[in-house]
C-alpha cells in the first residue's frame, strides 16, 4: 500500500490568498493512500525541504505529493530533497496549484475546488510511478571528424587541444578543402592559403589527431559516446609511411596533361599526383583512371625513380574501424553546375547561358584558381579559351541561388561577397579592364562587410548593374551579356571577354548517402538538419552528432569556423564527463508483446528504436522485437501514442499513469 | 472591487493533453502575468503531442469531460523534432473517425500554444469553455456509461419477464 | 434491375490454381499452400492448407471464396508452420491484406509464393453459398472493387476476365447518407449498431491487421478499454478497432463478414479510408508502402482544424 505524503504550499500568500489550503490538504487526505497531507508556509524554504525529508524519514512515505507553484520552477528541487530522503526522486510529483490556479483565479471557491482535483490527479498518477534509476552510458572520449576543409580542420584543432583524440577523414588527397582553392578572402583581402596551410600542417603534426586522407566512411553503427566507425582507405597506390615527399615521381611522369580538378580543372596535373604544392600529407595519390600502368600495364617509371620505393601499384582498399564517442560533420558545400543536368534531376540548369559550353563563361571558383598566385596561371587574369587578359569581364550573381523555377529557392550567402572581391581582384590585376555586375540585391551583413562591397563600387570602380541577364551567346572571341537595368529602365547588351558566374552553394554530392550512414536527417536540398534552427544549431537531432560549416547550409569562412569551435565545444562538453548521465525519461519495449511491425522505428524522431533478436539458450531465434536505445532515445513518447498494442512505455508517463489521472477526474 | 462572477447553471468539465515545452509553459506564463480564465479545465501533462494517444481522449469523455483540448508546439517548433507533426496527422484522422460516431466536433479543441503564448492559452481556453457551456453536458458517454443494457435490447415481454427474474 | 454476374472463369481458374499447386508442392518449391477447398454445406467453401501434392485436387475457387486467407500467415495465427515458403491463394482485396503486412515487416515477400485470381466478386455474407452471383447477391466490397486483377504476383491463371458489369456503390452511399446526419443522428445509428455487439471480438480474429501479441482491448493495467459487453466499452471497442485500422484496412471486409450481428464495420474502416485519402492521398494498394498514412508526415499536412 502506498504511504503518500502531500505537501500543499502556501506560497507567502500566492497560493493561499485565492486558494483553502487547509481545505485542500484535508480533502486530498481523504484520499487512498495517502498518509499526510499537510500544509506550510514556504515549501521550497530550507525549513519546507526539511519538513518533507523529515516527514518521509518519520511516516515512511512512499511517494511524494507537492502541490506549490509550476513543476518547471520547483520539480528539481523538491525531487533532489526527496532523494535526500532516501526516495528516488521521481517518485514525487508536483501539483501545479499557482500557475494553474491560483493565479489565473479570483473565486476562492472555484480555486479550491479546481486545486483540490488538480492534487487529487497527481496523488492517482504518483501511484503509479515507479522507480527510475537514473541512466548512465559510457562515452569514448576521441572524435570524428568527417571533412579536412576549414571547418573540419578547426573542429579538429579545437578538440584535439583539449586533449582528445580526433580521428580525421578527408574524400580527396589532401586537407584544405575549398578555403586551400581560394585566391584571396573577404574581407580584408588576405591570401587564403597564408592562413589556410598553417593550420593544415597543425593537423599534420597533432600528435592528438590521426588523419585518414583519401578515405571515405563506409559504415556507422552504435550511438552517443560509443560509436563504431568504418572507415574505407582508398588505395593510393603510395606507401604512407615510406614516402617522403620528394616529388621526383611527379616530375617523371609522362602522363601530364591531366585536367585538376583542385584547379577547377583548367591547371593539368600528372597521373602520380598532390593536387597542389602544399597539400597535407605530402603523399601523392596514382589517379589509377589515367595512369599508363593501369591503364596498359607498362610504364611504372614513377617506382622506378622513387627512392624509398614507396610505390605500390598492388595496393587495395582497406577497411579501418574507428571507435569514436561523437562525430562531426563537416563535408562542405560543392558548386551548382551550370551543365546540363542529367534527367531525373530537380534541379535545371541554364541552358541560356551555354550549359557550360563557353569556354570563357566561368564559375566563380574558377575566378579563384585564375586569381590565385599559385593557379594555373600564375595569378593572371588570363581567358581558359585563348590565354588573352580580358578587358571587359561581367559577374552575374544568383546563379541557381534564389531561383525556385530552377529548383533552388535560398540564398547562397556567399557570393554577392565574394563577387565584390572578384571586382577587386580583377581591377587590382587588370588596371584597365572594366568589370560590371549584374545582381538582385546586395545581401552584406557582417563585419565590414557592406563597407567592403561599397569600396568595390566607390574604389575599385565596378559598375553594378541592378537586373538578371537574360541570355548570352558567343559572338565572334566576345560574349554577348544581354540583361535589363531595372534602376533605369532598360535594356543592356554588354559585349564581355569573360563572364563569371556566381553559381549556387549547395551541399557535396553524396551528402544523402552519408547522412543515411550516420542516420541524421537532411532537408530536399540535402543540407543536415539541425536539431533546432534557433537553439540548437550545431548538433543533430541524433545524438552525438554535431555540425560545422557549410554542410549545414552556405556559410562564409568566419561563420564556419565559429560553428567549427562550437561543435568542437560541444564535443568536450560530451567529453568532460566518463559518463554520460541523462534523465531515464525514455521508452522501453515490452518484449513479451511486441509484434515488431516497427511503427515506433517510423515515426521515432531520434532513430533510436533498433531491430533486436530474442535467442532462446541454445540460440536458437525466438523472435525479433523493437529495442529503445536510451542513449539515444529523446523521450517524446510518439512511439507509445503509435504503437497499436502498446509494447513501448514511456517511463515517466505510462498509461498507467496517465490514465489514473483521467480517472480521478 | 470584482465585478459580481455570472453564476451559470451548468459548469463544463474541460480537459486539457498539452505538452510539457509550448503550452504547458505558455499556461505558466498567463499564470506568472496574472491573466484570468474559467477555472474550468484541468491540464495533464505530456511530454509532446505526439505521446497524445486518441484513446486518452475517448477515455476523458468516458470519463465525464465536456470538452477536450489539445495542445501543443506550433509546427517546426516541437523540442522532440516532429511529435507534433506526428500528433497533427494522428488527431486529423482521429476527429474523423470522432465525428461521424456523432461526437460534436466543437467539443474536441486542437490549438498550437507556444511557450510565449500566455495569451492565447486564455484565450484558448475561455472560448472552449463558453463554447461548450453553452452547448451543455455531453451527455452522450455519461448515458452509455450508466446504461446497464445487454447486448441487444430486451424489448420482448418474454425478454423482460426473463431479465426481471434473474 | 438485378444482373447477373459471369462468373464462367471461375472453372478456369480453379484448374490453373490445382494445376500450379500440384507444380509447387511436387518440387518441393512451397512447403504449404493455403487456398480454398469445398466445405460440407452445398456450394460453400472452406479455407484448407495443403501440404502435398495429392492434396492439389481438393483445391477450388468459386464466388464462395470469400475468406481472406491472408490472415492465416500473421503471427497471431500459429496454425500454419513459419518454415520455407508458403503458398497463397489471393484475391486482389486480400493481395492488398499481405501488401500491408510486408509493409508492417510481418511477412516477407521472399517468403511466399503468390498466387493471384481473376476475380469478378464473391457473395455477400448474407446469402446462402449456393445462389448465383448477382448484382443482389454480390458483397458490398466487390461493388466498389478495383483489383480485380492481382498484380505482382508469382503465379497468375491466364484467364481473361469477362467485362465488369458497373454496380452501385454501397459504401460509399451509405457514408454520405450518415455524413449529411446531424451529430446527434449519427450517435443515435451507431448506438444501434454498436448496441448489438456481443464482444465476441470475431472481427479482431478474422482481421488481418489485428496481429498485436496482445490486444490494447485486452490489457487490464491501465484498462484503456472496457471489456464488457455493454454500450460503453462496445463503443470505445469499436472506436478503436476503426482508429487501429486507420491507414492499414485495405477493405478486406472480413470483419463485416465474420459478425454475427451484422454491425457494418467496414462503414467505418471505408469511412476511414476515404479521410485518410482526402487528408493525405493515402490509399492501401498493391505496393508496399515504407510508412502508412498515419507514421509519416509532411510539414504541409492539414491543420485547418488546429487553432
Amino acid at each position: 500500500m502506498s504511504r503518500i505524503g502531500v505537501f500543499v504550499c502556501h506560497c507567502g500568500e500566492n497560493i493561499s490568498r485565492t486558494i483553502d489550503v487547509e481545505r485542500v490538504a484535508a480533502e486530498v487526505g481523504k484520499l487512498p493512500g495517502v498518509a499526510l497531507a499537510t500544509d506550510y508556509k514556504y515549501m521550497c524554504s530550507d525549513p519546507g525541504q526539511n519538513l518533507l525529508k523529515k516527514a518521509i524519514q518519520e511516516q515512511k512515505l512512499t511517494h511524494v505529493v507537492v502541490a506549490a507553484c509550476s513543476p518547471r520552477m520547483h520539480e528539481k528541487t523538491f525531487r533532489k530533497a526527496v532523494e535526500s530522503a532516501g526516495l528516488n526522486p521521481f517518485l514525487c510529483e508536483m501539483a501545479n496549484i499557482r500557475e494553474h490556479c491560483s493565479w489565473v483565479h479570483e473565486n476562492r471557491e472555484e480555486a479550491t475546488a479546481k486545486a483540490i482535483d488538480i492534487v487529487g490527479m497527481m496523488v492517482e498518477r504518483v501511484k503509479k510511478n515507479r522507480i527510475l534509476p537514473a541512466i548512465t552510458v559510457p562515452v569514448t572520449k576521441r572524435s570524428l571528424v568527417i571533412g579536412g576543409g576549414i571547418a573540419g580542420i578547426q573542429a579538429a584543432l579545437d578538440i584535439a587541444d583539449c586533449g582528445h583524440e580526433v580521428i580525421l577523414v578527408e574524400r580527396e588527397p589532401s586537407i584544405g578543402g575549398h578555403m586551400a582553392q581560394l585566391s584571396e578572402t573577404f574581407p580584408t583581402l588576405d591570401c587564403s592559403q597564408c592562413i589556410m596551410t598553417p593550420k593544415m600542417v597543425d593537423v599534420a603534426n597533432h600528435p592528438m589527431i590521426k588523419l585518414y586522407t583519401y578515405s571515405e566512411i563506409e559504415l556507422v553503427e552504435g550511438y552517443i559516446g560509443n560509436f563504431q566507425v568504418t572507415i574505407k582507405k582508398n588505395a593510393r597506390s603510395v606507401d604512407e609511411n615510406k614516402c617522403t615527399g620528394c616529388g621526383v615521381c611527379m616530375a617523371k611522369c609522362p602522363q601530364k596533361k591531366i585536367p585538376n580538378k583542385f584547379d577547377q580543372n583548367i591547371g593539368m596535373r600528372t597521373a602520380i599526383f598532390v593536387p597542389f604544392p602544399q597539400a597535407v600529407p605530402n603523399t601523392p595519390v596514382i589517379d589509377r583512371d589515367n595512369c599508363t600502368m593501369f591503364k596498359t600495364g607498362k610504364c611504372g617509371v614513377c617506382q622506378k625513380v622513387c627512392g624509398p620505393g614507396a610505390v605500390d601499384f598492388e595496393q587495395q582498399d582497406r577497411l579501418v574501424v574507428e571507435a569514436v564517442g561523437a562525430i562531426v560533420v563537416a563535408t562542405g558545400f560543392d558548386l551548382y553546375s551550370i551543365a546540363e543536368k542529367p534527367k531525373g534531376s530537380p534541379i535545371k540548369g541554364y541552358g541560356e547561358f551555354g550549359h557550360g559550353k563557353i569556354p570563357d563563361v566561368i564559375d566563380g571558383m574558377t575566378f579563384e584558381r585564375l586569381a590565385s598566385a599559385s593557379g594555373p596561371t600564375g595569378g593572371k587574369i588570363l581567358r581558359p579559351s585563348d590565354g588573352r587578359e580580358p578587358k571587359q569581364i561581367v559577374f552575374i550573381q544568383c546563379i541557381g541561388s534564389r531561383a525556385r523555377e530552377k529548383g533552388i529557392s535560398y540564398c547562397s550567402k556567399v557570393c554577392c561577397m565574394y563577387t565584390a572581391k572578384h571586382t577587386m581582384l580583377y581591377h587590382h590585376k587588370v588596371h584597365d579592364g572594366q568589370a560590371y555586375v549584374f545582381f538582385m540585391d546586395a545581401r552584406t551583413p557582417g563585419k565590414s562587410y557592406d563597407e567592403f562591397w561599397r569600396r568595390s563600387i566607390e574604389e575599385e570602380e565596378a559598375v553594378y548593374i541592378r537586373g538578371m541577364v537574360s541570355r548570352l551567346y558567343q559572338k565572334g572571341d566576345k560574349i554577348v551579356v544581354m540583361g535589363s537595368d531595372i534602376a533605369v529602365g532598360v535594356q543592356v547588351e554588354i559585349e564581355a571577354d569573360m563572364v563569371v558566374l556566381a553559381t549556387a552553394v549547395q551541399p557535396q554530392k553524396g551528402a544523402d548517402i552519408l547522412a543515411q550512414k550516420l542516420g541524421i536527417s537532411y532537408d530536399k536540398y540535402h543540407f543536415y538538419s539541425e536539431a533546432h534552427a534557433k537553439l540548437r544549431p550545431v548538433e543533430c537531432a541524433t545524438a552525438g552528432i554535431y555540425l560545422a560549416g557549410a554542410c549545414q547550409g552556405p556559410k562564409d569562412i568566419p561563420e564556419t569556423v565559429s560553428q567549427a569551435s562550437a561543435a568542437a565545444a560541444k564535443v568536450m562538453t560530451l567529453f568532460s564527463k566518463d559518463q554520460l548521465e541523462r534523465e531515464p525519461i525514455v521508452a522501453r519495449v515490452r518484449d513479451a508483446n511486441c509484434v515488431a511491425c516497427f511503427a515506433c522505428k517510423k515515426v521515432c524522431p531520434y532513430g533510436a528504436v533498433e531491430e533486436k533478436e530474442i535467442r532462446d539458450r541454445q540460440g536458437n531465434l525466438v523472435k525479433v522485437v523493437a529495442y529503445v536505445n536510451p542513449g539515444v532515445c529523446g523521450g517524446c513518447g510518439t512511439c507509445q501514442a503509435t504503437c497499436p498494442s502498446k509494447s513501448v512505455e514511456l517511463d515517466g508517463y505510462t498509461d498507467e499513469q496517465i490514465v489514473a489521472m483521467i480517472e480521478a477526474l | 472591487m470584482h465585478p459580481e462572477k455570472q453564476k451559470h447553471g451548468f459548469e463544463p468539465k474541460i480537459i486539457a493533453f498539452v505538452c510539457t515545452w509550448c503550452t504547458y509553459a505558455g499556461a505558466d506564463l498567463a499564470g506568472t502575468s496574472r491573466m484570468q480564465y474559467p477555472s474550468n479545465v484541468r491540464v495533464l501533462k505530456f511530454p509532446c503531442t505526439g505521446r497524445i494517444d486518441p484513446v486518452f481522449i475517448l477515455k476523458a469523455f468516458q470519463q465525464g469531460a465536456d470538452g477536450v483540448l489539445v495542445s501543443g508546439c506550433h509546427p517546426g517548433d516541437c523540442h522532440y523534432i516532429a511529435g507534433n507533426f506526428h500528433a497533427r496527422r494522428r488527431f486529423a484522422a482521429f476527429r474523423k473517425l470522432l465525428e461521424f460516431i456523432g461526437v460534436d466536433l466543437h467539443r474536441l479543441q486542437f490549438s498550437w500554444v507556444s511557450a510565449a503564448e500566455g495569451g492565447k492559452w486564455v484565450e484558448v481556453v475561455t472560448d472552449l469553455t463558453e463554447k461548450v457551456r453553452a452547448m451543455g453536458p455531453m451527455n452522450e458517454f455519461k448515458e452509455l456509461a450508466l446504461e446497464e443494457q445487454w447486448s441487444g435490447s430486451i424489448n420482448t415481454p418474454e425478454l423482460k419477464e426473463a431479465y426481471n427474474q434473474i | 434491375m438485378m444482373q447477373v454476374i459471369d462468373t464462367s472463369i471461375h472453372a478456369a481458374v480453379a484448374e490453373a490454381i490445382r494445376r500450379e499447386a500440384q507444380r509447387l508442392l511436387s518440387t518441393g518449391e512451397v512447403s504449404a499452400i493455403v487456398g480454398y477447398a469445398s466445405a460440407r454445406r452445398t456450394g460453400a467453401v472452406q479455407p484448407i492448407v495443403i501440404n502435398d501434392a495429392d492434396s492439389a485436387a481438393q483445391l477450388v475457387f468459386t464466388s464462395a471464396s470469400v475468406n481472406n486467407l491472408a490472415v492465416y500467415l500473421t503471427t497471431a495465427k500459429k496454425e500454419i508452420p513459419k518454415t520455407g515458403k508458403i503458398g497463397i491463394v489471393v484475391k486482389g482485396c486480400d493481395l492488398k491484406a499481405l501488401v500491408g503486412l510486408m509493409g508492417e515487416f510481418q511477412l516477407k515477400r521472399e517468403n511466399l509464393y503468390l498466387i493471384g485470381v481473376p476475380c469478378v466478386g464473391v457473395l455477400a455474407s448474407t446469402v446462402q453459398p449456393a445462389v448465383e452471383l448477382t448484382s443482389e447477391t454480390i458483397a458490398p466490397k466487390c461493388r466498389e472493387c478495383d483489383a480485380h486483377l492481382p498484380t505482382g504476383c508469382d503465379f497468375v491463371p491466364d484467364v481473361a476476365l469477362p467485362p465488369m458489369v458497373p454496380l452501385e456503390t454501397k459504401y460509399a452511399t451509405e457514408i454520405a447518407r450518415l455524413e449529411a446526419l446531424t451529430p446527434a443522428g449519427r450517435w443515435a445509428y451507431w448506438q444501434e449498431q454498436f448496441a448489438k455487439c456481443i464482444k465476441c471480438y470475431a472481427c479482431r480474429q478474422v482481421c488481418p491487421f489485428c496481429f498485436c501479441e496482445q490486444c490494447l482491448c485486452d490489457r487490464n493495467k491501465p484498462q484503456m478499454v472496457e471489456t464488457t459487453p455493454r454500450p460503453s466499452g462496445n463503443t470505445a471497442w469499436h472506436i478503436v478497432r476503426a482508429m487501429h485500422l486507420a491507414g492499414r484496412c485495405a477493405g478486406c471486409a472480413e470483419c463485416e463478414r465474420a459478425c454475427p450481428m451484422d454491425i457494418p464495420l467496414n462503414l467505418l474502416n471505408r469511412k476511414m479510408a476515404k479521410e485518410l485519402k482526402e487528408l493525405f492521398e493515402y490509399e492501401a494498394g498493391l505496393e508496399v508502402n515504407e510508412s502508412g498514412p498515419l507514421a509519416t508526415f509532411t510539414d504541409k499536412d492539414d491543420q485547418s482544424f488546429i487553432k
